[in-house]
């Protein structure tokens, strides 16, 4: 008997025991560890996004992968988790600096900006998706159908003679919006499981998609044009001067996309390490079991549904007015799929996941220009080869520990 | 025994019917389980033993007849209504949601005085880890009536544990909402002897310090029904076939006939 | 009238290629409990094998029937090695992962195979042109117009679902595979060798969806490298209405989604293009009011 007990505690991963000596001097490493760690992946992006050469992109990715690599096996990335939870707000100070250092660096470079950008509204629509996917376990298979609902909205906002509204109003009704037309979904979905949900999802991606092919209004398969946003009387499109540097226009989105991803990710975390974060994961895992102990299934799935289509709806707004124009083609079933392997690429659950993830899969075809005609091809062998080597993801997803405290 | 005896029904089922297809797997079931007590539903495979515990925590529709919990018709509530009217349970196979820590999966039995609002949830941070402290306690109180080291292990994902403490964790999480009654389903199911022993000395523990607190218990393992029941029910092909202490109905002739087959 | 019947015999030729798509949906699910969402690119695959053996027979100077064979066999022999490939090599491995994760890899298999055959297609990107080989012209029957190749198409489409059918309830193997359907342990106990009747099974399913690109490519006279994307929604969609695992409810799927659309296109010319649109809403309402599909027997959930 006695055996047995010490043998499933040997079981146990180390990093899960409780810390009893020199804690406070191991925090003050980790969270060494923890800053270096930022500082050294804020290089990373600044410098893959304004390299222009192939064979220095591509030597600089595969030492990136090494690092990880070698991250991953020391243990590096478990000592950055405690030193980021060792000091909460220090952790989130050293990231906002960090996000400024980059914009700083890349102050110049028009399309490094646009692609951050583009990074940081993928990262948004996928941490919709970790609420959906990764907590409830609810198939969204149309995420970018919301993104779509999103941009759509703007556009006809911005088309509408007569009535101004403030853009940051219209981007939340972007995300009132995929609310709104999410709720359509929301009978089907209560109504199905498993592959059944997942066909819901599908067909409805499909659908949007012929719908605003074929309609005129919307512009047919011509798309619409939109203009820029503009906050408080600043145009977006305007280029700044701060401290004697020049910012290109495009800093503007990244740093409103930087602040409604920093939204979502709170939203996210607060999510997770709270009631309604248990609540999610039993609704997930099992159904039954979670009934049976009181829950609403319904109530859960509608609220994880009704978060992640508010994070797309209003991510898509953005979207629409940095690029300037949309059409049915910038939110096809391929799309969708991007984002669902986007989060199961970072490691579905793990809220900081995606943001590699995402970085991976929109910078990867941009930056390697000889394989623009291959990317499709390749981004599917990567994702199979995640899928197939390592199902957990980058940042596989750690058990919650409510009792121990918190974490970043 | 005759204290038992004459306390009042909490859970009366009249008539009670649930049907698949054609096919009857409860027919007209009449069953009364008074206050404190200990009773143990016994029956061959496929008797209708655990579609009585599906029926009544609201898994199954009944087909005809009726379920009474403490004085409230609980026939057509949904299932998640029932924990809130003092009703828990186990399952068969273990049900606990595996990846989660041990600590989830109690507070998982609590939700029902867990704060529901998104407000509450994400914005009261400090309200919040005053609950998880309390809570954790009271997890560790029920963890520690199990005599074990559970009570430690709060923070550790539940697949990290052996069969017997998953069947523990599984029991903590049905008590700690309070529950007036409290179904266990083959809880020997996939353990050793020993292990089972241990259980049942475990679970009589717990039973005694809540004197209040109802237990039906289905059971293969005889010697298990035999030290713990106040009383048995036989079932067979969905009827009830016999009642009453496990000797009377060990020595029955129609149940011997139910488990040997006609002889 | 006989723009009715030229209706008719388009629905029921789109009907014809949704149901044998949706078989082989519903065949993996049935044996395997997945969706192979790669399905309906291994159809494209097949076609593009049977424009290749076509042409290059019709190059040799041989006869439209040897044609025909050429194109035929080569279709379903290249769809269903295909299929087992990809059961054997990425299905399996994986069974015990997460459905999610299943389905996710399938549809980036799709993804793959879509794209090889855009880019080391000669001209890929474009659709090709399939060659006409069947008889020309048709008749009209009281009043109806009937194409030739429309009805020999819908009856071979007919002859192969039959065929299937057979394999299924009648043979050796369509036993195995059924008994793998029950209860894969079981099956494994009882003798069934697991990892030849899987594969196997998937070279059923995808063999006929060779078969069905085939017919698509020889009625459309045209195919194109992107055409088993929409294929595989319509034929997963067609399989779910029908209630996945359930044959007859794949075929009465396809036929129903086929049907849809051509009621649409019949009775509302103008909004043809919404064709799809009103076929998926009615496939989401259909399975909101029976959420484990038409035909599927209500399985209760053990608990």
């Amino acid at each position: 008997m006695l055996t047995r007990h010490r043998s499933t505690q040997d079981e146990v991963p180390r990093d899960a025991l409780p810390m009893v000596a020199g804690v406070s001097a191991r925090r003050a490493s980790d969270f060494a560890i923890f800053a270096v760690v930022v500082a050294a992946c804020a290089g990373a992006v600044a410098f893959l996004v304004h390299a222009e050469d192939q064979r220095v992109v591509l030597s600089a990715l595969v030492a990136c992968g090494m690092a990880w690599f070698a991250a991953a096996r020391f243990r590096v990335i478990a000592a950055v988790e405690r030193g980021a939870a060792g000091h909460p707000w220090l952790a989130r100070l050293v990231l906002v600096a960090a996000c400024l250092a980059v914009i700083v660096v890349l102050r110049e470079d028009n399309f490094g900006l646009l692609m951050l950008a583009t990074v940081l509204i993928y990262a948004t629509v996928c941490l919709g998706l970790t609420i959906q996917l990764g907590y409830a376990g609810l198939s969204n298979f149309c995420a970018a159908a919301f993104l779509g609902c999103g941009g759509y909205t703007a556009a006809a906002l911005g088309r509408a003679e007569g009535i101004a509204i403030p853009d940051l109003v219209v981007i939340l009704l972007g995300g009132g919006v995929a609310v709104a037309i999410g709720s359509l979904l929301v009978l089907p979905l209560l109504r199905t499981r498993g592959h059944y949900a997942a066909l819901t999802t599908l067909a409805f991606g499909v659908m949007f998609n012929v719908f605003l092919d074929a309609n005129e209004l919307l512009g047919g398969p011509q798309g619409l044009k939109l203009a820029p946003i503009t906050v408080f009387g600043w145009d977006f499109s305007n280029d700044l001067d701060l401290f004697g540097m020049t910012f290109s226009f495009y800093a503007n989105y990244v740093m409103l996309c930087l602040a409604l991803t920093a939204v979502a990710l709170a939203l996210v975390g607060l999510l997770d390490r709270s009631w309604i974060g248990i609540r999610l994961d039993a609704v997930r895992l099992d159904e039954v079991a979670a009934q049976v102990f009181g829950l609403r299934i319904a109530r859960w799935k509608i609220l994880a549904f009704t978060l992640g289509n508010v994070l797309a709806g209003m991510a898509g707004a953005i979207y629409a007015k940095m690029t300037g124009f949309i059409a049915p083609n910038n939110f096809t079933l391929g799309d969708s799929l991007m984002m669902v392997s986007i989060v199961i690429l970072g490691g579905i659950g793990n809220r900081w996941g995606v943001l590699p993830a995402a970085l991976i899969v929109v910078l990867l075809p941009e930056k390697l220009q000889f394989i623009q005609e291959y990317r499709l091809l390749l981004f599917a062998v990567l994702v199979i080869l995640v899928l197939v080597l390592s199902p957990g993801g980058l940042l596989p997803r750690r058990t919650r520990t409510l009792v121990a405290g918190r974490q970043a | 025994m005759s204290a038992v005896a004459a306390a009042p029904a909490i859970l009366e089922a009249k008539g009670l019917s649930v049907r698949f297809g054609g096919l009857f797997a409860l027919n007209e079931l009449d069953l009364t389980v008074r206050r404190g007590e200990v009773l143990g539903l016994i029956g061959p495979n496929g008797s209708g033993k655990t579609t009585f515990f599906n029926v009544t925590s609201g898994i199954y529709p009944a087909a005809a007849g009726s379920i009474v919990l403490d004085g409230r018709d609980i026939t057509r509530e949904p299932a998640h209504a029932l924990a809130g009217l003092g009703l828990a349970r186990t399952f068969q196979r273990s049900r606990l949601c595996l990846p989660l820590s041990v600590f989830d999966n109690i507070a998982l039995g609590a939700q029902e005085r867990l704060p529901q609002g998104v407000i509450d949830n994400l914005l009261r941070r400090r309200t919040l880890a005053r609950a998880v402290a309390a809570l954790a306690e009271e997890a560790r109180d029920l963890a520690r009536l199990f005599n074990t080291n559970l009570a430690r292990r709060l923070d550790e994902p539940a697949v990290a544990l052996g069969m017997i403490d998953r069947r523990r964790v599984e029991i903590c999480r049905a008590l700690i909402g309070r529950p007036k009654i409290l179904l266990l389903d083959e809880p020997s199911a996939g353990m050793t002897h020993d292990e089972t022993n241990q259980l049942i000395d475990e679970i009589l523990d717990v039973q005694r310090s809540r004197g209040d607190l109802t237990v039906i218990i289905v059971e293969h393992e005889m010697g298990l029904i035999e030290r713990i029941t106040d009383r048995c029910v036989v079932l067979n092909y969905g009827r009830k076939i016999c009642e009453g202490c496990f000797r009377e109905v060990a020595a029955d002739p129609t149940v011997r006939e139910a488990y040997l087959g006609h002889s | 009238m006989s723009a009715i019947g030229q209706y008719v015999l388009n629905g029921l030729m789109q009907g014809t290629i949704y149901g044998l798509v949706a078989m082989g949906f519903t065949i993996f699910f049935g044996v395997m409990n997945v969706i192979k969402f790669s399905h309906g690119d291994v159809m494209t695959f097949g076609a593009f094998g049977a424009l290749v053996a076509a042409t290059a027979a019709a190059a040799a100077g041989l006869p439209t029937g040897v044609q025909i064979l050429a194109a035929v066999s080569t279709a379903v022999g290249l769809a269903a090695l295909l299929g087992a490939g990809i059961s054997r090599l990425l299905i399996l491995p994986l069974r015990s992962a997460p459905p999610l994760n299943l389905l996710l890899m399938t549809m980036m298999v799709g993804t793959v195979i879509r794209e090889a055959i855009r880019l080391f297609f000669p001209n890929g990107t474009n659709s090709q042109r399939f060659p006409a080989l069947l008889p020309p012209g048709g008749a009209t029957v009281g009043g109806v117009f009937v194409r030739y190749d429309g009805l020999i198409l819908i009856v071979a489409g007919l002859l192969i679902i039959a065929v299937v059918h057979h394999i299924i309830n009648r043979t050796r193997f369509g036993l195995a595979m059924r008994a793998v359907a029950e209860d894969q342990e079981t099956a494994r106990t009882m003798g069934v060798n697991f990892f030849r009747v899987v594969p196997l099974t998937f070279a059923l399913g995808s063999a006929t969806a060779g078969f069905a690109g085939v017919i698509s490519g020889l009625y459309y006279s045209e195919i194109n490298y992107g055409m088993g994307l929409l294929i595989a929604v319509i034929g997963f969609s067609a399989a779910i209405v029908g209630g996945l695992g359930n044959l007859w409810g794949a075929i009465l799927g396809g036929y129903l989604f086929a049907g849809l659309q051509t009621v649409v296109v019949a009775t509302l010319p103008t909004f043809s293009e919404y064709k799809n649109v009103v076929a998926f809403v009615a496939v989401i309402a259909l399975i909101t009011w029976r959420p484990t599909g038409l035909l599927a027997e209500r399985a209760s959930e053990r608990v």
